[in-house]
């Protein structure tokens, strides 16, 4: 029975569709509930966008799904259960996560950012040629590569995130709002990478953001968050075309 | 000109030993916030450890240690003083990586205030045992370096005592040391991205709690090395290196709290102050410990991170 019970859980927990699955958290700061039976599914290899206001709870939700907050419910990494693993293990499970304001190490320099992004890899050589890529996709990031982070500007910063990030290969993304603060032509820039590095990499993203039209523009499918809780969810020419989300979230 | 340079030289000694101390404060402020008043009480311990090991006279309850012959299987007791400072440095550091684990990581949420009155808890606890196991007196600790009266060189018309040299040598070898363990290694590495950004350290997969310890355990041998090259030094009783923390403290604030080499500087800066000032004012060396305070409040006034402190550079 016990056998049996654990095959089929294995064999629907592992089905190969669904990366990251959040079932039903609910986030409190002291009395303040923020998120609300959230639950949302990041099928892999797909690009996933939640929009919402300031203060909807975008940020708590990417949190938790690190543990870096306090929450109830479940998260599934490929089937597995990470809701209680501590942050460490997830990250060696293969979550990467650019936090909102980019993160960096403001005192490290470029390439030691990027070093602290392969914290979890083993294989040295990997990690040079990794780092080796990023800087022929960003030539500004080579050639800084021993000035502080904290001398960047903020698109370059915005970059060295996302290197950084990228550098532990893992299997999903969270971006957290990687267009705030920066110049249109840079973001258009940055959605262009994130696509291509789907694409041709195949890493699963979950994006948070505001600015609605390029994130519905490479991504697949998503979610509206209000107050804490998702309110509408589509795939996303659906929701470009939605009415309600036009208002809200493409300007009219 | 003569008398310039000998009272350069007679705060060389103590410069080592609050630029120890204060960089051993300055590296556990960076990664945590936390000032750990605990820091020299911790050292003077460690000290004692390495006079047990170096088979040095014993106080009242480690006498009857001594007695059960105890110590006598450990092979080769009693080590020669290098050895037994060597020793006490290790004892420091293990001391400094089990207050992380067994205090500090529990409390990682607690206010930074509440934090600090833990480690004066400490300083009183450690302070207690102290003078429990080996007395309140004080006692002539074995020479590591030749301290006799005439163990010195003439340089510049001035004596530089070979105790002064021997510090400062070891001290840099250390610091060599820790600067290679800081920027070469991926352990190293890690610490300087949490005392950069805690949060951002977290989500890349660090594991913070164990790679603090690492700080700690720094600050603890940096402390407990300090205290020996004092008490081999002056005579050394459970109070001593309470009195250097004073100055050493001063030298960390000095330098900006959370520079490395402002702490040096700092410690080198405080140490001068504190011979100088009181021998060309004239004042009896009671009141020397004001000459570091009237550098310390002279040098905020004017830069108020300190000497070195971080103006943080970060845009948004
Ligand atoms: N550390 C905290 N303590 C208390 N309340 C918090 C904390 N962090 C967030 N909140 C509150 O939780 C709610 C959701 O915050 P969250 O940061 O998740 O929003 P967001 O959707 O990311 O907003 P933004 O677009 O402004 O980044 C807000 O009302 C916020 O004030
Ligand atoms: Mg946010």
């Amino acid at each position: 029975m016990t056998i049996a019970e654990t095959e089929t859980a294995g064999a629907t927990s592992s089905s190969p569709e669904i990366m990251l699955s959040v079932n039903g958290i609910e986030a409190s700061y002291g009395a303040v509930q923020v998120l609300r039976d959230l639950s949302l599914e990041v099928p892999k290899g797909e690009v996933v966008v939640v929009l919402g206001a300031n203060g909807a709870g975008k940020t708590t939700t990417l949190r938790a799904i690190c543990n870096m907050v306090t929450c109830s419910g479940s998260v599934t990494l490929e089937g597995h259960e990470i809701g209680k693993s501590n942050t460490a293990d997830i990250v060696n499970r293969g979550v990467a996560h650019v936090p909102q304001g980019r993160g960096t190490f403001p005192e490290l320099s470029v390439k030691d950012n990027l070093y602290v992004g392969a914290y979890t890899r083993g294989d040295k050589d990997g990690v040079e040629d990794d780092i080796d890529r990023w800087f022929t996709k960003y030539p500004v990031l080579g050639e800084r590569k021993d000035q502080t982070a904290g001398s960047l500007s903020g698109g370059e910063q915005q970059m060295l995130a996302v290197s950084r990030a990228l550098m532990s290969r893992p299997k999903v993304l969270l971006l957290d709002e990687p267009s705030l603060g920066l110049a249109p032509i840079i973001i258009e820039d940055l959605f262009q990478t994130f696509k291509s590095i789907n694409e041709e990499e195949g890493t699963t993203m979950l994006v948070v953001e505001q600015n609605a039209n390029l994130a519905l523009d490479i991504a697949n499918k998503g979610y509206v968050l209000e107050a804490g809780e998702i309110v509408l969810e589509g795939n996303a020419k659906d929701l470009q075309n939605d009415p309600a989300v036009q208002e809200a979230y493409l300007g009219g | 000109m003569d008398l310039f340079i000998q009272r350069l030289f007679d705060g060389l000694f103590n410069g080592a030993i609050y630029a120890s101390l204060a960089l051993a404060l300055v590296t556990i402020y960076r990664s945590t916030g936390l000032l750990n008043f605990a820091q020299a009480e911790l050292a003077t311990f460690s000290a004692y450890v390495g006079l047990v090991l170096a088979g040095g006279s014993m106080g009242a309850s480690f006498g009857g240690l001594a007695g059960t012959g105890l110590l006598d299987g450990l092979p080769g007791y009693p080590f020669s003083v290098p050895v037994a400072v060597l020793l006490a440095t290790i004892f420091g550091m293990v001391a400094g990586a089990l207050l992380e684990v067994v205090i500090f990581r529990g409390l990682e949420r607690g206010s930074p205030l509440a934090l600090v009155n833990v480690t004066i808890g400490l300083l009183i606890v450690l302070s207690g045992l102290t003078t429990q196991f080996w007395g309140g007196a004080a006692r002539i600790f074995p020479q590591l370096f030749p301290a006799d009266f005439d163990d010195f060189v003439w340089i510049g018309g001035a004596r530089l005592r070979y105790t002064t040299i021997g510090s400062w040598a070891t001290l840099l070898v250390v610091l060599v040391v820790i600067t290679l363990l800081m920027n070469r290694t991926k352990a190293g590495l890690a610490f300087r991205a949490i005392t950069s950004n805690r949060e951002s350290a977290r989500l890349m997969g660090i594991p913070v709690g164990r790679t603090l310890m690492l700080g700690w355990a720094v600050a603890g041998g940096l402390g407990a090395l300090a205290a020996c090259l004092t008490a081999s030094v002056v005579s050394f009783s459970p109070f001593t290196m309470l009195g250097a923390l004073i100055y050493a403290l001063a030298a960390a604030t000095l330098g900006g709290l959370d520079s490395p080499k402002g702490a040096i500087v700092g410690g080198i800066i405080v140490a001068q102050a504190q011979t100088m000032i009181p021998g060309y004012l004239g004042l009896p060396t009671e009141l020397a410990v004001v000459a570091a305070v009237i550098v310390l409040v002279v040098v905020l006034l004017f830069k108020p991170s300190g000497l070195f402190g971080t103006v943080r550079v970060e845009r948004v």
